[in-house]
């Protein structure tokens, strides 16, 4: 009853025309920049920082909140377009919505991402407003040893984004762990790889090398063939834009498998919406009936890491606005802009600001459907990209690559980072070595050896930490993951064997 | 408007005087001016710099824009190695912190150091405070340290890197009482808070600001504040020499720095500039919401506190066992 009334009083606050055109104002250039790599939601918001003092801070927050779960819609187009991820939390969508490009079907793939970030992210809106104190108290209960496991668990997936051999994978996956483990090592301050670099001493950004290894490798890779590289078929009428209902059938579990994916990783502070995307994308590949279209343009491969990213949104807000406590980039500069405003961010934010909070649920739930109406349209629009020939078609995806890579981070040193990855990818393909593996290893690996060390800090060295209830599942899991595969290949070998024998 | 602009020409003519030992011609920017820092956005420095960039355009000190440019990465390294890049623009600032002196002592690739850099002016002391779980058995920062005495190695403390103050300030604790308990180290203040609050570790150093609404909710119990004297926010908690520990923790500073070779004339303008924000109501009320501590200083003095600051960095981290490179 309460959070009727909540709900209620939000909708008030949230449908002034003041708000309404706020959250418009928000999730529109919310989407803009999701389109545009390189640019993304916590430079966004701190860019419009200063011209939010002007504003009523409600509206405010509400423009801002609409930047960054509008931004988790705009992201999957240049994914599944370019194969170039818009966001962090697009890369996965590359894997399966290129491909479905390829095949002429990008109209299809971007509807799904569409309808897949609205149903996760008004599921993650109304798991908000519904169970966020508990939920919040219960994330507390996750640290260092749960992390660890989780990303643990997150690795296993390599399994499952190999292709025809599980050695190349795990070779590509070390490549991505060894370059997670480049910079400033955060426990002893001592560098690692750094190669006498400066640039190095913080690291590479993942985004780079998915950038490279993804976009460039695929555009050297393409410009190889003697012949002239085709145009990518794409169908004709608005029909052929829209899945079908065959695919919204298809999806059914990705979107539930979406939604609670990401938003339970999403209230953990330690987690972001690019594990819980690749998580999502695991799950729904081992749940799978046809597990071998994954990877081959799979439209369920795209509407799981796009609905846990929209999740995720709802989930991160949880412990910012019911603890105070940040868990990613984004919401910890929405947690400054609420210190700058004036407000005092803690455990009893919404209880001294009932007003701020539920307008912010309501305008999310508006939100969502003002970029369903946004984005479906947008659809028709973005395929024709594809009409593109070759010649223009490649210079573009290097383009957007450079400049994307460049505005994030305004240093030429970075641009030759994207180059030696993009050289990294062409070889990769060439030698048939899977890409998907070695950002998943680089995503995972910093947070899974920062939390490995912290739990061992924690016991003073004594493993067993890692044995409580919840990383003891979590391992289980991830053993089961692994062994299952070597069972199917031994089953294989003793059939072979009795076969031959008899 | 007339007027406005008439008054605003008043008040750098004031501010003009106020510096007019050093300025000799009148210098001014012509065009946007970069603040570079060395945290992503959303980071400590990147909301203070916005902060700035918004009351210097409120209160009108600038005539141009201010834009912040992150240079993350390597703790203030990059950001260092940006700004000397920038040789003699005037249009180039940085706002450092701590870390930045404390960063190349232990990092060889950090080539730039603030020595090489040219001190503009020192706007404020960040204090901090000592924080355990409200339900925790610990009601003062005694209890916890025999605590850590009784079972040595079991206590944790939660906090950032090694070279952190939060270390520091552990390390100075651990040896004038002869006790020994674990650091954890976290990436980012969320986590070290939640780690807290989860009960997996014991005591954390916190911001006053970000600490204050976990105690009035009940979360949080303040044992002792890192500072000289008690924080208006905080009268009933002792600092640490009033709770019976013989340590001075090295002072947390925000500065202003520039590039190397800027002229005089620019570097007494900004100087000036900072010196007139920093009397500015907009800039007290931001201290004060904030609970940071005033502490404007000019661009020599700031130079002393650096080098005092280096000095026990170097003794600490050499006497805590860390490897201090230059």
């Amino acid at each position: 009853m309460e959070i009727l009334s909540g709900l209620l009083q939000g909708f008030q606050v949230a449908l002034t025309a003041n708000n309404l055109v706020m959250c418009v104002v928000g999730v529109v250039l919310g989407t803009i920049i999701g389109v545009l790599p390189g640019l993304g939601p916590p430079a966004t918001i701190a860019m419009l920082l200063p011209l939010t003092f002007k504003l009523d801070p409600t509206g405010a927050m509400i423009m801002l909140a609409g930047i960054y779960y509008g931004a988790k819609y705009g992201g999957s187009t240049t994914s599944i377009l370019l194969n170039v991820p818009g966001e962090s939390s697009s890369v996965v969508t590359c894997i399966d919505g290129y491909q479905m490009a390829l095949k002429g079907r990008a109209g299809p793939a971007l509807g799904m991402a569409a309808i897949a970030s609205f149903i996760a992210g008004t599921f993650g809106v109304v798991a908000l407003m519904l169970v966020a104190p508990p939920l919040a108290r219960l994330s507390l209960a996750f640290s260092a040893p749960e992390y660890f496991a989780l990303m643990v668990f997150g690795l296993t997936m390599v399994v499952l984004l190999a292709g025809d051999s599980l050695t190349k994978a795990f070779l590509a996956m070390l490549v991505g762990l060894w370059i997670a483990s480049m910079g400033t090592d955060l426990f002893t301050a001592t560098s690692r790889f750094t190669f006498d670099r400066t640039e190095l001493l913080g690291g590479i950004d993942f985004i780079i090398v998915a950038i490279g290894v993804f976009a460039v490798g695929e555009v050297l890779g393409n410009m190889e063939p003697a012949k002239p590289a085709e145009m990518l078929p794409v169908p004709k009428g608005l029909k052929n834009l829209m899945p079908t209902w065959e695919d919204m059938k298809k999806c059914r579990f990705a979107f539930l498998n979406g939604s609670v994916v990401g938003f339970l990783i999403g209230i953990l502070p330690g987690a972001g919406s690019t594990i819980a995307s690749f998580i999502s994308y695991g799950i729904e590949k081992g749940v799978s009936k046809h597990p071998e279209e994954f990877g081959k343009g799979a439209i369920e491969g795209v509407a799981a890491p796009e609905g846990s990213n929209n999740a995720e949104t709802g989930g991160a807000l949880v412990p910012l606005l019911t603890l105070g406590i940040p868990g990613s980039g984004t919401t910890a500069i929405l947690l400054a802009a609420l210190v700058l405003w004036g407000f005092k961010p803690g455990p009893l934010f919404i209880q001294d600001n009932p007003q701020m909070f539920w307008g912010l649920v309501a305008s999310m739930y508006i939100g969502n459907v003002l970029l369903l109406i946004l984005n479906l349209p947008l659809v028709a629009v973005f395929a024709q990209i594809l009409r593109m020939p070759g010649y223009a078609m490649y210079p573009l995806i290097l383009g957007v690559s450079i400049v994307g890579v460049y505005t994030a981070s305004s240093s030429l040193f970075q641009l030759g980072l994207l180059a030696v990855f993009g050289l990294l990818g062409y070889a990769m393909r060439k030698l048939d070595y899977p890409t998907a593996p070695l950002v998943l290893g680089l995503v995972l690996g910093d947070p899974m050896e920062k939390a490995l060390r912290q739990s061992l800090m924690m016991s003073q060295g004594d493993p067993s930490i890692l044995l409580r209830p919840i990383p003891s599942v979590l391992l289980a899991l991830a053993a089961l993951l692994l062994v299952v595969p070597l069972f199917k290949r031994i089953n294989a070998i003793r059939i072979q064997v009795i076969e031959r024998e008899s | 408007m007339f007027q406005i602009r008439w008054m605003n020409a008043l008040a750098m003519l004031a501010a003009a005087t106020l510096a007019a030992g050093l300025a000799h011609a009148e210098w001014k920017p012509t065009k946007p001016v970069e603040i570079i820092v060395h945290t992503g956005p959303g980071g400590g420095s990147d909301v203070l710099a916005r902060a700035i960039v918004n009351m210097m355009e409120k209160e009108k000190l600038v005539p141009v824009r201010m834009l912040v440019l992150n240079k993350p990465g390597g703790n203030g390294a990059v950001a260092a190695a940006a700004i000397a890049e920038k040789k003699d623009d005037p249009h180039t600032l940085g706002l450092i912190t701590s870390v930045w002196i404390a960063n190349p002592l232990t990092t060889s690739e950090a080539k730039v150091t603030l020595y090489d850099l040219k001190p503009v002016a020192q706007l404020l002391m960040e204090p901090a405070v000592f924080a355990v779980r409200a339900d925790s058995p610990f009601k003062t920062l005694k209890d916890f340290v025999e605590a850590a005495r009784a079972k040595p190695g079991q206590m944790k403390q939660s906090g950032g890197s090694v070279t952190s103050r939060d270390n520091i300030v552990r390390q100075q604790l651990q040896h004038a009482t002869g006790t020994k308990w674990a650091f954890v180290s976290f990436q980012g203040g969320g986590e070290r808070l939640a780690a807290l609050l989860g009960g997996h570790v014991d005591i954390m150093v916190i911001e006053p600001q970000e600490a204050g609404e976990q105690v009035r909710a009940g979360k949080l119990r303040v044992l002792a504040q890192l500072a000289d004297h008690r924080l208006p926010g905080y009268p009933d908690a002792p600092t640490l020499k009033e709770a019976g520990f013989d340590v001075t923790p090295t002072p947390q500073i925000r500065a202003v720095v520039a590039p190397p070779q800027m002229p005089a004339d620019a570097v007494a303008y900004w100087e000036g500039r900072f010196a007139k924000l920093c009397e500015t109501p907009s800039w007290k009320k931001y201290v004060h919401d904030n609970q940071l501590e005033e502490s404007f200083r000019p661009g020599p003095e700031l130079r002393k506190s650096i080098v005092e600051i280096e000095k026990q960095l170097r003794e600490q981290f050499t006497q805590a066992g860390i490897k201090v490179v230059r």
